[in-house]
């Protein structure tokens, strides 16, 4: 899992960004509402005075306004809301909704076909797999209920019964969104304690017995386990017949052996875990030492991305350039180094060592010993003075998490003598800060990090936590999915408004290869254009990277209108929620790692916001229609 | 809940009627030049629904919307509730504009055809409703209890509506309808679908709300509904009124006298025929009366209801059954 830049935010940072507020999410709000607020009076405008004529519309539109804040919103109540949301509960339940349960049911049954049961990480086959799954079934229901059931109403005239009495408009459209959020939570949560018992049985197994066990010559011993569900592990016991497995397949066991000399095996540990990770800054060093903002790029490392971060300031085109972190790399056998700075490390937190987890990336430009890896080294420094441990050696395992402890007593240097080093006494500095060094042995070879690839890991938080907040973050997006499928229905006919949720959810979703079309055209990049250049390519079969051969003035003509079609949709694609940022938690719990509660939190507050934004469209649009025409 | 209807709306502009049962001195609902045009989406004409309409509907009558399908009837009724916006003209209700949220705490509405939620029951459909009101639960509970057993559907009240039949849909409608105990009630073609007892039913239960203070506006089509009923009529045609006043003045033949008698012999009538032609009126005609079909039919049903069983029908008895209904001769099989 790769973090970018604005994974790493706090709160604040994301609601204000300090110091760029132009790409905060404060901002992006104010400019929704504004922008809403705008177009709504416009629309308004035009429509009443179609109406009544141009003078009557202008004081129909401001008695509108004016009823909401006088009327409508002092006089909502919540038991009619209750009421209706009741309504709208007992509708979808009636409707058998709760069926989708079954199916989750069924398709979990059927999840041993396409599980890989042979996978070297199968916690987070199952753990992705059962939140995927969540995540698509609630979003198409959510998107079902909420689209279909108002402009039912209109066309059964059963809302005839419920506008004729001392009902709302923002009653109705409030009722009706906290309805289906119950519904979709009434099936989130069987299905989330489903997926709980899915993973967590799926992934236990037993090793009933031990092979090939010698007895050691200092004492203790060491031997293999039976080969259960495509695995087994090796273990060393002590001299008092304690010991653990190796870690096969993200998970290891407890070893006793008994007084009668035979060996209990105990259950997996540590394959469902939320590590709670401590990330520090990052530079670089290249090969003679001099310090680099960036590691070396191996490849074609810095393509465009990761604009999704920069809100409005992109739109504006005020922010520009890439945004997305990939793999910086160090070159082995040279003074080039990664160094990551650690905050706040303390004897409290770290009593045991320094946890540091690391995955890192190798690249080779020859082939080398394929045998065993390539090795690198970290080294635990000073940040201020030239005091420095002795370099620790690995072998760099790929794809997986490498978990280090660290020893707080440590040989190394302090500039003039060799001796024994206490971390906290001679290591960190008057700040708790620590300084990590990550470097490549093999001369020619090079390791790639990421800012969130070196870590120190002060602690876990619990599995069944962490896949509770990620059902909470399906449970958000499912709520936005409704506030605007409810929104679209005030106005559209079932399917249609279905269909409109669904181009929104659509365009949120591509809204990054939108901006980077934004960015391509800006930047003169020849990657194929807007969507009638690349039309006229496909049909002319030419390569995407060359000059469009067409004649001047029709270039002229294609690229003008590519352009107006790509900015309409980097605008549109601006201003809708950032959903593929909040399935990606599922990533989070999938790879082991907890779901920050400042994501969360931020996920949150988008949510109730465009929630806020449809709800008040939704009035609008509701009040001003005739309910019977 | 059951406030008197003039009290409320005792601050309302004075105005004169006269002829009205209650003698009250406002009105309840008052359309000034009501219009409405349909348009299609791109704003060009369709239909000229309602054409400059101007009526009162005073406390404590009942007032009936006439016309054939088409005159505007159901869309006055929509406008006055709120469902459609007037192409010009106000309409007000309790002195309120129809937009108003607030004027529906005292109005009752019973639509066309009953469209409620098929989903729920009739305990539930009243109960659901009756939410929607500030209504204390216990109250709730004792209205709609109250209710279900006014419209007899006491026996299913706990079957989903979609199994009801179109009788029995009608009756929770109009359960609904009065759940806020309204001091309007507005009736869409309130007996279309029923039978003849449950037409009956309906229109004593609206004469009996009448009793009770409050003012019904109806429209419907069934003319002898409206005739039994309505203190007065609006006749509306291609969206025009008409006419407007009390169905008794409206119906009234003037120049024709009725006599109704019993025990004449032949000889008397021909008496009284030259005594008419000496006074130099005409006679038109001489003849028993014949009784309604819904007489006949109420007459029979109540007689199978007293006694349980087939009826045997007697052959060729046309006149004793057109006389008398009951026909008590023949009997039942109990």
């Amino acid at each position: 899992m790769n973090l970018q830049p604005e994974d790493f935010w706090s709160y604040s940072e994301w609601f204000f960004r300090d110091g760029a507020f132009l790409e905060s999410a404060a901002l992006k709000g104010i400019v929704l509402l504004v922008l809403a607020i705008v177009l709504g009076l416009i629309a308004g405008y035009v429509i009443s005075s179609s109406r009544y004529g141009s003078g009557e519309g202008f004081f129909a539109v401001a008695r509108a306004v004016r009823d909401f804040f006088r009327f409508d919103l002092p006089g909502t109540s919540l038991r009619r809301i209750f009421a209706l949301a009741r309504l709208s509960f007992k509708e979808a339940l009636r409707r058998k909704v709760l069926y989708i349960v079954g199916l989750f049911v069924v398709l979990l049954l059927l999840a041993g076909w396409y599980l890989n049961p042979q996978s070297d990480d199968p916690a987070r086959l199952y753990v992705s797999f059962v939140l995927t799954m969540t995540n698509y079934l609630v979003l198409a229901l959510a998107l079902f209920i909420s689209a279909f059931s108002l402009p039912e109403d209109i066309k059964n005239k059963t809302i005839y019964t419920i506008v004729t009495k001392p009902v709302r408009a923002t009653e109705i459209i409030a009722g009706r969104m906290l309805g289906f959020v119950g519904v979709g939570t009434m099936i989130l949560v069987p299905m989330g304690l489903l997926s709980w018992l899915f993973v967590v049985r799926g992934l236990d197994h037993t090793h009933q017995e031990v092979v090939e066990v010698r007895e050691l010559p200092g004492g203790g011993y060491e031997g293999e386990t039976d080969y259960v569900q495509f695995h087994s592990h090796t273990f060393k016991l002590d001299e008092t017949g304690e010991g653990l497995t190796n870690i096969v397949r993200g998970h290891r066991h407890v070893v006793r052996r008994s007084e009668d000399g035979t060996f209990q095996i105990g259950p997996p540990q540590g394959a469902l875990r939320a590590r709670i990770p401590s990330y520090g800054s990052i530079r670089f060093r290249d090969r003679s030492g001099n310090l680099q903002e960036e590691g070396i790029d191996v490849g074609n490392e810095r393509l465009a991305g990761g604009y999704s971060s920069t809100g409005i300031a992109r739109l504006i085109g005020v922010a520009k350039g890439n945004r997305k972190i990939e793999h910086g790399y160090v070159e082995g056998g040279s003074l080039g180094t990664a160094e990551f700075t650690f905050d706040n490390v303390t004897q409290e937190r770290y009593p045991d060592g320094i946890p540091v987890d690391l995955s890192l990336r190798a690249y080779r430009s020859y082939k080398g010993d394929i045998e065993t890896g390539i090795r690198g080294s970290v080294t635990m420094k000073h940040p201020d003075k030239a005091i420095e441990s002795n370099p620790v050696a690995f072998i760099v395992d790929e794809y997986e998490v490498d978990e280090k402890i660290l020893p707080l007593e440590i040989e190394g240097t302090d500039g003039s003598e060799t001796r024994m080093l206490n971390v906290f006494e001679d290591l960190v500095n008057e700040k708790g800060q620590i300084m990590i060094i990550v470097r490549c042995l093999d001369r020619a070879q090079y390791l790639g990090v990421t800012k969130s690839g070196v870590y120190l890991h002060p602690a876990d938080n619990s599995f069944g936590w962490n896949l509770t907040k990620a059902y909470g973050s399906i449970w958000l997006q499912m709520t936005m999915v409704i506030a605007f499928g409810v929104m679209f229905s005030t106005f559209l006919t079932g399917p249609v408004a279905m269909i409109s949720t669904f181009v929104c959810v659509l365009l949120g979703f591509s809204a990054e290869q939108v901006f980077d079309t934004r960015h391509y055209i800006d930047s003169g990049i020849e990657r194929g254009g807007g969507p009638i250049e690349s039309m006229v390519r496909l049909l002319r079969q030419d390569a995407m990277t060359t000059q469009l051969d067409v004649d001047t003035v029709a270039a002229k003509v294609i690229k003008t209108v590519d352009a107006a079609i790509v900015y309409g949709l980097d605008a549109i694609a601006t201003a809708l929620p950032n959903l593929p940022k909040m399935v990606e938690t599922a990533e989070y719990a999938a790879s082991g790692f907890d779901i920050f509660g400042a994501l969360l939190a931020r996920h949150a507050t988008a949510t109730f916001g465009y929630v806020l934004l449809a709800f008040i469209v939704s009035y609008f649009i509701l009040k001003s229609r005739e309910i019977a025409a | 809940m059951s406030t008197e209807p003039n009290a409320a709306v005792a601050d309302a502009p004075q105005t004169a009627t006269p002829d009205s049962a209650d003698a009250s001195s406002s009105v309840v609902i008052e359309t000034r030049n009501l219009s409405k045009i349909y348009r299609d989406f791109w704003g060009r004409k369709k239909v000229h629904a309602l054409k400059s309409l101007d009526i009162e509907v005073r406390p404590g009558e009942i007032f009936g919307l006439l016309g054939p399908n088409g005159s505007g009837k159901s869309t006055t009724i929509k406008l006055i509730l709120g469902l459609l916006f007037p192409t010009s003209g106000r309409v007000l209700v309790f002195d309120q504009d129809a937009s108003e949220t607030r004027k529906n705490e005292r109005i009752g509405y019973l639509p066309e055809e009953s469209y409620l939620y098929k989903f729920l029951t009739a305990d539930e459909t009243l109960d659901f409703y009756g939410r929607l009101f500030d209504l204390s639960a216990s109250e709730r509970r004792d209205r709609v209890s109250q209710l279900i057993e006014m419209v007899g559907l006491q026996g299913a009240k706990h079957r989903q509506l979609k199994e009801y039949s179109k009788g029995m849909t009608r009756r929770v409608g109009l359960a609904q309808a009065l759940i806020n105990d309204p001091d309007l009630i507005l009736l869409d073609e309130p007996t279309t679908g029923l039978d003849p007892i449950g037409t009956r039913e309906m229109k004593d239960l609206i004469l009996g709300l009448r009793d009770q203070g409050k003012t019904v506006l109806l429209c419907s089509h069934q003319l002898a509904d409206v005739q039994d009923v309505c203190d007065r009529v609006a006749i509306l045609h291609q969206g025009e009124l008409k006419e407007l006043g009390r169905v008794s003045d409206l119906l009234k033949v003037q120049d024709v006298t009725e006599v109704h008698a019993t025990g004449l012999s032949d000889a008397a009538k021909t008496e009284i025929a030259d005594v008419i032609a000496r006074h130099g009126g005409t006679v038109q005609s001489i003849d028993n009366p014949t009784a309604t079909m819904e007489d006949l039919f109420l007459n029979i049903v109540r007689e199978s209801e007293a006694r349980p069983g087939a009826r045997r029908v007697s052959q060729g008895s046309d006149a004793a059954s057109a006389n008398d209904g009951s026909s008590d001769s023949d009997g039942g099989q109990a």
